[in-house]
């Protein structure tokens, strides 16, 4: 576009649009009937950046399979960068590759996935480390995006962070309600479908698929425990933040009103955990303990340890061979004793968190069985500094 | 006077995917080892049985590996020939970590035909493209494979036999 001559010889030089060179008097001409637009070079006068429409961006992710079904948030730049403040590695820095297509995980691809899932700019320090503990191999992600399996990824916060972003760990901490818990797990699920290219059906061949794929985050209650929460018993200090990402089915409940002691408690819960239709009855693995804080006061109370209760889960949660060795992959005899299977390895398969309100309720939730380990990681800065506070993270 | 309304721009939330190439390796005339992989699932044995009494291997190395997780080293090793026949991918963890093991054995230099059930072959097919190896050899057996008598996988295993026969002769 020609730009009008902007300078007089001799004479002060007028004022001028930058944008179209426009001379600043030929705007103000008063009553001038040809002077409808105020420039008759540019496309328009002014121009209004309006966001996009919610419901019209949402139906458009939808039908290119790019969300999990609900609607998103729109992830403009201007939200995306705020997003990215919230982290010392640059925008295209890789942080995994994620099967099945192999994605390039930058940060702001999660950032973009963390938008639209509706999260705050400050869960992005988590959300960018739970995304890396999945790509760790022992995770097997792989298996667990790809499985007919229902299984989900189970986000569990530790340390001063939950606190600080209020992650629930109490009164209905698995949802629904609070907006790191939906939030983090969605947005870890949305950067599987979209980064990863789990899409159900299609990268993700789960037979029926599961609620918990929606989003399966919480904070253990650290304060209501009557044990070193599972952070520090993995090694890491308590004024460190950490999330454990685990391969788990949605939560089964364990209703027990009546136990006064451990043992009868702990029954209830091995009765509700040791099923033959899990992936642990035929290949053992990792199994999800969520305790309500009243009931790991009666066990505490009855003078049982963390590492007391884990032993007896592990020794007790037993099925009959010939009920486990129906699952897809063949019971592998060393995990055989007298006609009956463990349904975990080893007492430290038993992850035991406490968590929730009041009520005498525990959930267990059996892993992905052999093929699926959880991976624990500090929320770290770029030097390997454990943060203190998510905003550590922020660019200076 | 004219006022422009711009909706502002949104971000694709899809990822770019790494390129990879792997190097398919050629099926030598002549046959001297062949390794039969099994990995766990119900009814793979049987079809790698009809595999083994139809087309008269002499020898051949069985080896057995996780479904939904990857073979060990140990495994993997034992599985190298002049030909290996993984089965069984019909299910999601278990197709893929079959066709993964297979591409580690051709990058290791041995050929593979990997058997996946009708219903998972196209994933077969797009994981192997995802990891650069787009040729992999995947032969098809009509799904459902698991929970069916003896007799009947014995049958869609016998249709397996012509598909294995192609590619070998």
């Amino acid at each position: 576009m020609a730009k009008k001559d902007t300078k007089k010889k001799g004479t002060e030089a007028p004022k001028v649009n930058e944008n179209c060179g426009c001379l600043i008097d030929e705007f103000i001409v008063e009553n001038s009937p040809d002077k409808e637009r105020l420039c008759s070079i540019q496309e328009a006068d002014f121009e209004v950046f309006t966001d996009p429409d919610a419901e019209k961006v949402s139906n458009e992710f939808y039908i290119k399979n790019q969300t999990d079904g609900l609607p998103i948030i729109p992830p403009t730049r201007s939200r995306v960068d705020k997003f990215l403040k919230y982290s010392d590695l640059k925008p295209e820095e890789i942080i995994a590759i994620l099967p099945p297509k192999r994605g390039k995980t930058t940060l702001e691809k999660v950032a973009i996935n963390a938008v639209m899932a509706g999260c705050l700019s400050n869960f992005m320090p988590v959300v960018q480390h739970a995304v890396k503990a999945v790509s760790q191999e022992k995770f097997n992600l792989p298996g667990i995006n790809a499985t007919t399996h229902p299984i989900s990824i189970c986000a569990i916060v530790n340390g001063p962070v939950s606190t600080e972003l209020a992650i629930n760990s109490g009164a209905g901490c698995l949802g629904p309600g609070n907006i790191a818990n939906a939030t983090i797990g969605r947005a870890l699920r949305l950067s599987m479908i979209n980064i990863a290219g789990a899409v159900p059906g299609i990268g993700d061949h789960a037979t029926m698929g599961s609620p918990a794929k929606y989003s399966f985050c919480f904070a253990e209650a650290e304060s209501e425990s009557p044990w070193e929460p599972l952070h520090v018993e993995i090694g890491y200090k308590s004024d460190v933040s950490t999330v454990t990402m685990m391969a788990a089915e949605a939560p089964q409940n364990v209703n027990d009103h009546r136990s006064t002691k451990a043992e009868d408690l702990l029954d209830t819960i091995i009765h509700t955990a040791a099923v033959a239709g899990c992936n642990n009855s035929h290949v053992p693995g990792e199994l999800l303990i969520i305790m309500g804080p009243e009931h790991a006061k009666t066990v505490y109370d009855d003078g049982w340890t963390k590492d007391d209760v884990k032993k007896y889960i592990h020794e007790k949660a037993i099925v009959p061979v010939e009920l486990g060795d129906r699952g897809g992959r063949k019971l592998d005899e060393k995990w055989i004793i007298e006609g009956m299977v463990k349904i975990t390895r080893s007492p430290e398969d038993v992850v035991l968190v406490v968590a929730g309100g009041p009520g005498r309720h525990s959930m267990v939730a059996p892993g992905f069985g052999t093929s699926s380990e959880s991976v624990t990681l500090p929320l770290t800065l770029k030097d390997g500094t454990a943060a203190k506070s998510v905003d550590d993270f922020k660019k200076r | 006077m004219k006022v422009k309304i711009i909706e502002r721009e949104v971000l694709n939330p899809l990822a770019d995917t790494e390129a990879l190439e792997v190097e398919i390796n050629p099926i030598p005339e002549k046959i001297d080892s062949i390794s039969l992989v099994d990995n766990t699932k119900p009814n793979a044995d049987v079809l790698l049985d009809t595999i083994r009494e139809n087309l008269k291997f002499k020898n051949p190395i069985n080896v057995r590996k996780p479904a939904g997780a990857p073979g060990t080293d140990e495994q993997i090793k034992q599985a190298q020939a002049d030909l290996s026949i993984l089965a069984l991918g019909d299910c999601g963890s278990c197709t893929t970590w079959l066709i993964l093991d297979a591409i580690k054995l051709e990058k290791q230099g041995t050929p593979t035909i990997s058997v996946c059930s009708d219903i998972f072959a196209p994933f077969a097919r797009e994981l192997a493209e995802s990891y650069g190896a787009g040729g992999l050899r995947i032969v098809e057996v009509e799904h459902p494979l698991a929970g069916q008598s003896r007799k009947s996988i014995e049958n869609k295993g016998q249709k397996l036999i012509n598909q294995i026969k192609s590619i070998i002769d």
